[in-house]
């Protein structure tokens, strides 16, 4: 048993009496930065007993400082070590190992050091940091265990033998310190820096085996300043090092690093990019069909414990594609597990409409519509290239890993295509749905201080802004509050960011100063001002994405809403189209305004205009799909008949009858304030 | 009369320097310091402005390159170094972009070569250079490596970084001193994404430059203005984000149909008025590196950017 609190004690004593009878001068070969970890935290070049002195009391005893010393001393007396031993690293070749931690093709640094119990234990964990593109340093007994095991060591293998002792594990720190002060800015010096870059940005895990001694121990613990987890292995007690096994050592390094391996090849035999994205499979394209109102079929995205998932694995319960007709509409339930460190409840449904993006990459693959609603086809051309159903897995799977590096560590996807067991997990995953809904459903915009942006469209309409809040979704309807502020959550540089409402303005029409301040902004300074709630004073911009158009009809009084399904001509005189042209482009236009069809039920809706008692007129279908909410609202609001008093078309198709109509039924706006 | 330019603009574009002089651990003739500006180009009052630069654009395997260049250029394009050359002494381009076409040849692994590319290009001009590796991802790390190890102390313009390519080319600029071309389509929101991606990994602010991605004239250019409008705007009006200098390049302007369509006759005349004239835009548009890729462009732009800086434009007044 070591006492790891009582060695650092020990060996913290012995380094100060070596540094104490340090004498003679010493440097390094081929480095710009002297003794490296001294510079960079002191920004003083120490080559003799004086510098050394005066660094180690700056540094208050600091033992990586005090063991650098020794090092370089027992260096400059007895040479470099014989090979395989690198020894001390130079600097050109620490820049290109920079370049590779930069570039992403090595992930993060390792550090082995002491004596392992089994060498066949030890190449066990050195393969396993091979595969996870770790580079691993080696100091100590570690080394010839490893050659004697016949495991390759060399930078080639991303293995590298610093030295005999572990000692030598000085110089994975002097290479941290020159990486910071080559790639981070780290002015020789400026110890915090130093401090915070490796804490934050060296992606650094210690795995310390059995066998060292006092100081060696009391210079790995060192390390800990430096924010690199300490892992061990064997009978190292108390201290704050972490206790592992073989087994998990690595992963568990690496996850409490947030180091994270990324995916970069989708293995399927089908192409899969953003390019495919529009295409359509038509029937007679179609191999085999899911969903669409034809077959059971739903898809459920679902966080999970790390344990609980293994990642990339794809299960297929039911028949594969070999054994379904051509032509055929078959069931299909795509289940998503995911788990990361970052993840949160609340980013499920953000991600689980990414699936409808990621099926559509796929060349031969297609979606539509969400949740339960679902339509998958898959091409005859993909099948005959031997796509199945377990590849459509495969490319979820690497799709979210590829796409959300930062929050998932896992992901595992299986898909159901067993007409019976489908619908046990159908109820469960509707059970989930409706779990989301009431979620978002009781949150009123006067119970948050932010909401959240939306540029998405300045491709197209440079000067628009979306504000969405809880009450106001986006005029798209794909995007509401809480989608918002994960996506913000997840991309803090992307297109959804939040705003701080700031002073209320004008209460009726939803005004707010920190909203006109963003959207002044955002909109490049076009737009000054901004109503959530009105159509007919500084109402919202309109990118073209909008679900439906509410306008003004002066002649009634009243606010109508067309939406973008319906063809026909409105009481306005103009068709959707023809409205939608005049409103676009992302120009404010009062008395016309771009919304979704959420908003429609929203206690916010009009409320500038006195509320939803201004609706006089809605297309049929429109009127249809929104009717068991519409009519449970109104009937809250105490007003049961308001319902049929909204026009359609086919109670009035123009102007002259709507008059009439809205007459007959006494609609409210009649005899509202006039709107202009 | 004299119109009001005072657009109630307070920041300043980043200078980027471009090329090492032996002074400063170089061995270019000149260092270029792009930027600094504080309002739209060629405007009275802005007597410090020199116009952009215009970077002439060879490449190391020409097969693929406009048969006009080639046909202009002759037997020259088959030897970057001496290509380059004449970039410099012959047609008078103020930098060199190289691009690394033989790096896009199916298979390519001679990743040594690279190196040796740059190094020739280097050793016969000594204008500031601007590197285009390879554009496949699955050799950037390496290609990047080589062009930035073989550049240690030029202070290259290394290209491009776009949202998903960048790391690759962020590193060979942090780990050599370059700077970086960071592009995005044509779309402001996205390049100021890209220059956060690009400053989050490390790279500091004066070494990038925004490239909007340009269209031809008549085939998107206006799009292109457009996104460098607001970009430009937006920078002036204190994004910090998005307040580097522009580079332009053009190239579909030597393919477009109206010029593969021409009389043989007057075919090189339409070629040097289609490059002409977008370059021309993009200037006006406040890009800081106008790119070309036909010799006869370079004076034609050169005289125009001296008529627009030297002619007060007095608006209104009679």
């Amino acid at each position: 048993m070591t006492d790891v609190e009582l060695a650092i004690q020990n060996g913290e004593l012995q380094l100060k009496t070596a540094i104490t009878n340090i004498q003679g001068t010493f440097s390094y070969e081929d480095t710009a930065y002297h003794l490296p970890i001294s510079y960079a935290l002191t920004g003083i070049p120490v080559h003799d007993r004086n510098t050394s002195l005066d660094v180690f009391s700056r540094t208050k005893d600091n033992s990586l400082v005090a063991s650098e010393i020794i090092l370089a001393k027992k260096t400059a007396g007895n040479g470099k070590e014989e090979s395989p031993y690198t020894g001390f690293i130079g600097d050109s070749t620490i820049r290109k190992l920079g370049y590779s931690l930069v570039d992403g093709s090595i992930l993060g640094l390792a550090l082995i050091v002491g004596t392992p119990e089994s060498a066949g234990s030890a190449a066990a964990i050195c393969r396993e940091l091979q595969e996870k593109y770790m580079l691993t340093f080696l100091a100590g007994p570690v080394i010839p265990s490893l050659s004697s095991a016949g495991v390759k060591l060399g930078l080639e293998y991303r293995l590298i033998p610093l030295g005999s002792s572990a000692l030598y594990s000085v110089h994975f720190v002097d290479i941290i310190a020159r990486v910071a002060m080559m790639f981070g800015g780290v002015t020789p010096g400026d110890m915090h820096r130093l401090l915070s870059y490796a804490a934050e940005r060296a992606k650094a895990i210690v795995i310390i085996l059995p066998g060292l001694s006092d100081e060696e121990i009391a210079l790995v613990d060192g390390m800990r300043v430096l924010g690199f987890p300490i892992l061990s292995l064997g009978d190292y007690q108390k201290g704050a090092w972490i206790s592992a096994t073989p087994e998990n050592i690595v992963r568990t390094g690496m996850e409490l690093k947030g180091i994270r391996v990324n995916v970069t090849a989708i293995p399927i035999p089908m192409g899969c990019s953003p390019a495919f994205e529009g295409k359509s499979i038509r029937k007679e394209e179609m191999f085999v069909e899911f969903g669409g109102g034809r077959s059971p079929a739903f898809e459920l995205l679902q966080m999970k414990n790390a344990n609980e998932i293994k990642d990339g694995q794809v299960t297929v319960i039911g028949p594969e594609i070999d054994s379904m007709k051509e032509g055929s509409a078959n069931p299909l339930a795509i289940i998503i597990e995911v788990a990361g460190k970052t993840m949160k409840k609340d980013y499920e449904p953000v991600l689980e409409r990414r699936i409808h993006n990621f099926v559509n990459y796929g060349e031969g693959s297609w979606h539509v519509a969400q949740r339960d609603l679902i339509w998958v086809r898959l091409s005859k051309e993909a099948v005959a290239k031997g796509v199945r159903i377990e590849h459509l897995g495969k490319l979820l799977a690497s799709k979210f890993r590829m796409d959300f590096p930062q929050l998932l560590d896992a992901v595992s996807v299986t898909l159901i295509t067993d007409p019976e067991k489908i619908l046990v997990a159908k109820t469960e995953a509707e059970r989930v749905y409706d779990e989301r809904d009431a979620r978002i459903k009781g949150m009123r915009d006067g119970d948050v201080n932010t909401f959240y942006s939306c540029t998405l469209c300045q491709t197209f309409a440079p000067n628009h802004v979306c504000v969405i809040t809880p009450e106001r979704p986006a005029l798209c309807g794909a995007i509401s509050w809480l989608d918002g502020k994960i996506a913000y959550e997840i991309s803090p540089a992307g297109a959804n960011q939040p705003i701080e409402k700031g002073a209320v303005i004008n209460v009726l029409n939803g005004e707010f100063d920190g909203v006109n301040r963003f959207v002044k902004k955002a909109s490049h300074g076009e737009i000054d001002r901004c109503s959530l709630y009105s159509v007919m004073e500084y109402p919202m911009t309109c990118c073209g994405c909008f679900e439906c158009i509410a306008l003004m009809l002066p002649e009634v009084n009243g606010i109508m809403v067309v939406n973008r399904e319906f063809k026909g001509l409105t009481p306005s005189g103009m068709s959707f189209s023809t409205l939608a042209g005049t409103i676009g482009g992302g120009a404010q236009t009062p008395g016309f305004a771009g919304i979704s069809k959420g908003y429609i039920l929203s206690d916010r809706f009009l409320q500038g205009e006195g509320g939803i008692e201004r609706l006089v007129w809605m297309p049929a279908q429109l009127k249809e799909e929104l009717k068991p909410r519409l009519i449970k609202k109104f009937n809250e609001q105490g007003k049961p008949d308001l319902f049929d008093k909204i026009a359609d078309e086919t109670k009035a198709a123009t102007i002259e009858d709507l008059m009439v109509y809205l007459d007959s039924v006494k609609h409210p706006a009649q005899t509202m304030k006039p709107l202009v | 009369m004299v119109s009001d330019v005072n657009f109630g603009w307070s920041s300043t574009i980043v200078k980027v320097i471009l090329g090492a002089t032996k002074t400063n651990g170089g061995t270019r003739r000149l260092s270029y310091q792009i930027g600094g500006g504080t309002t739209l180009p060629f405007l009275e009052g802005t007597p410090d402005f020199s116009g952009p630069l215009i970077a002439f654009e060879i490449c190391d395997d020409p097969q693929n390159w406009s048969s006009i260049v080639r046909n202009y250029c002759q037997d020259i394009v088959n030897d970057c170094g001496e290509w380059a050359h004449a970039a410099d002494s012959v047609y008078g381009a103020d930098m060199i972009r190289l691009y690394l076409t033989s790096t896009r040849q199916r298979n390519f692994s001679d990743i040594a070569s690279v190196g040796k590319t740059v190094e020739s290009v280097l050793s016969k001009t000594s204008l500031p250079l601007i590197i285009e590796g390879s554009n496949e991802s699955t050799i950037d790390s390496e290609v990047f490596l080589k062009c930035g190890e073989a550049g240690e102390g030029e202070r290259l313009l290394l290209g491009t970084a776009e949202a998903g390519r960048y790391r690759s080319i962020a590193a060979a600029a942090m780990a050599y001193n370059h700077s970086v071309i960071a592009q995005s389509p044509i779309d402001v929101n996205l390049a100021k994404q890209l220059n956060i991606l690009l400053k989050e990994i490390g790279v500091a602010r004066d070494h990038i430059v925004i490239d909007p991605y340009t269209g031809s004239l008549g085939y998107g250019f206006e799009y292109s203005y457009s996104a460098m409008e607001r970009i430009r705007f937006a920078a002036l009006k204190g994004d910090a984000d998005l307040a580097m200098p522009v580079i332009c390049s053009a190239i579909d302007s030597l393919t477009v149909k109206e010029v593969r369509d021409a009389e043989p006759a007057i075919q090189d005349d339409i070629a040097v008025q289609w490059e002409f004239t977008t370059g021309l835009a993009a200037a006006a548009a406040g890009a800081e590196i106008i790119c070309v890729r036909h010799p006869r462009t370079i004076p034609l732009l050169r005289k125009a950017f001296t008529n627009l800086k030297s002619e007060k434009t007095d608006m209104g007044g009679q």
